[in-house]
């Protein structure tokens, strides 16, 4: 994860370099270093680095890891001319080199010849099984193709050895969601709010998975969840907001006929702070939709 | 006795500075040669798997509030069962991790290797100094010492009616070789200012022992009492959202 200031630097820098100042190589060191994903302008400025001689040979030793950040931003934006240049610079560089292999094998699946890049990748997994870069280029390949199934297999291959990776989790979950398949997603959600449990991307998540798998129990759950993320969120979050009022309005439902227990009580005033925070928000940022708003909260508190 | 002996000043010039260098030296060769003639360890699969678990076993005893309890006891049943639990390492199975270092030979050469850098160096240093920088007083140490140090810092010099604090070139060797750190941190970037006193450790120590951490984790699973977190939440939500809408 990206920390604030590191954001801040990288808007700087970004902004910085897309007026025309200097600091291109700081910026493409910082996106190196935070693996963030700026495809576009790494292949606009890194290439102007390459294609001037004189900035080239100014870079000494580093730029040769120039052409691979600029081979692979080139292959996410398609220009896979500029990819196969940079490639073949680097074999020339660099023969029977694994990490060149590699960006051959990415070059082939970029290109969309599925079965190669199959092959090239075993090749590279033979030499080097615990390669995680592979696996995870793997699993791409399949989710491109359309086979969800196929990427759930690899994936779960790969968690049974590197199980404390909680991108590949976050990635399972998604899947899972998309196919689904809502008990297994909230068992990777748990994983994901274990690892950081700070972080209310994940609670949000697993509460939305939860509501969405129904029960009584999910339910309350659910809203716990909800206030989780409210509370790591200092209140802001729109949905938890909604997800608690819809929350109460499922649980009202469900156990309409069994005795109230006693935390719905609390509950009952968080649901209203809930729509109050909601309404108040929404007449801040968009004040067309309030009575949108206040109708279905409405019909909601009623039902 | 207290009387003060004047030293010459090119004990200073032509002993403990050259001394220091020297020792300063080494150090920064010696880090180059072990870089050089590192192995690029080929990990095993087995114990990249075995260190995930450890972490994945922590990440589970710190968050273990967060879930809800019915999801955080099938996870510690998953890895403390004791038919196939991932933390649970059958008796006959634990490999005394010296067997298992020796048999090893890719370890085992390591080990040498580690060994060697760091025990030839030192050897040779020490007998430099004996040879060429003893039986003479090198320095004065600032604060009085008993008569028990005197076999240790006074080696060369056979007078016994020397005071303590005086010693010689032995001693001002023993000093760098444990002080230097701090240097080396300077020259070689913070992470590689190991100096001899940590090698000397790593000497003793063994190799990642994956069967007593599994243990550990193991032992600290089952003690956890869980104590679901997230009612708390609803009602700081609740305050949160009060102050909110205030």
């Amino acid at each position: 994860m990206v920390t604030k200031t590191e954001e801040r630097e990288l808007k700087q820098l970004e902004n910085q370099v897309e007026n025309g100042g200097g600091g291109v190589w700081e910026y493409l060191s910082l996106v190196r270093k935070l693996k963030v994903r700026r495809s576009e302008i790494v292949l606009k400025h890194g290439l102007s680095i390459l294609n001037d001689s004189g900035k080239r040979s100014a870079l000494g030793p580093d730029e040769w890891i120039l052409y691979e950040q600029v081979a692979i931003a080139a292959m996410d934006c398609q220009s896979l001319a500029v990819a196969q240049n940079c490639i073949k610079v680097l074999q020339k560089k660099f023969p029977e080199s694994k990490r060149v292999g590699k960006l051959e094998a990415l070059l082939i699946e970029a290109k969309g010849m599925w079965e190669e890049a199959e092959k090239a990748y075993s090749i590279l997994l033979e030499d080097n099984p615990l390669d995680q870069v592979i696996h995870k280029r793997k699993v791409a390949m399949a989710k491109a193709q359309g086979k969800p199934s196929l990427a759930i297999e690899h994936l779960n291959k790969y968690l049974e050895v590197f199980m404390a990776d909680h991108d590949a989790w976050r990635e399972l979950a998604e899947i899972y969601v998309s196919l689904q398949m809502y008990k297994q997603a909230a068992f990777c959600y748990e994983e994901l709010i274990l690892s950081q449990p700070t972080l209310p991307l994940y609670h949000l998540a697993y509460a939305d998975v939860l509501y969405t798998i129904g029960g009584l129990e999910n339910l309350i759950a659910a809203r716990k969840y909800y206030a989780a993320t409210i509370d790591l969120t200092g209140g802001k979050c729109t949905r938890a907001l909604l997800g608690i009022c819809l929350c109460g309005s499922a649980i009202s439902q469900l156990s309409r006929g069994r005795n109230k227990e006693d935390k719905d009580m609390a509950a009952q005033e968080l649901e209203s702070l809930a729509a109050t925070a909601l309404e108040k928000e929404y007449k801040q940022k968009s004040p067309a939709k309030l009575n949108l708003l206040s109708s279905a909260l409405r019909s909601l508190k009623l039902s | 006795m207290a009387e003060d002996l004047v030293l010459d000043t090119a004990i200073r010039d032509w002993v403990l500075i050259p001394l220091s260098v020297v020792m300063v030296l080494i150090g920064v060769l010696r880090y180059f040669v072990s870089k050089l003639m590192r192995s690029s360890p080929s990990p095993d699969a087995k114990i990249v798997k075995e260190g995930q678990v450890v972490i994945r076993a922590r990440n589970l005893k710190a968050g273990a509030n967060f879930i809800p309890p019915k999801s955080f006891r099938a996870r510690r049943f998953y890895f403390s069962n004791e038919e196939n639990g991932l933390l649970h390492v059958p008796k006959d199975q634990a490999q005394n991790p010296q067997a298992q270092m020796f048999s090893d030979p890719n370890m085992a050469m390591d080990m040498m290797k580690k060994n060697l850098s760091m025990i030839i160096p030192q050897t040779l240093t020490f007998a430099w100094v004996n040879f060429f920088f003893s039986g003479f007083v090198a320095a004065k140490i600032p604060f009085p010492l008993t008569q028990r140090f005197r076999s240790m810092l006074q080696n060369g010099i056979d007078l016994s009616t020397v005071d303590v604090s005086y010693v010689s070139s032995r001693s001002w060797y023993f000093l760098n070789l444990f002080g230097l750190r701090g240097l080396f941190s300077l020259i070689l970037g913070d992470e590689n200012a190991i100096d001899d006193t940590q090698r000397m450790m790593q000497m003793g120590g063994f190799g990642f022992d994956a069967t007593k951490s599994l243990g550990a984790e193991k032992d600290g699973l089952d003690i956890i009492q869980h104590e679901w977190a997230l009612p708390g939440f609803e009602h700081r939500a609740e305050s949160v959202l009060r102050k909110l809408v205030q």
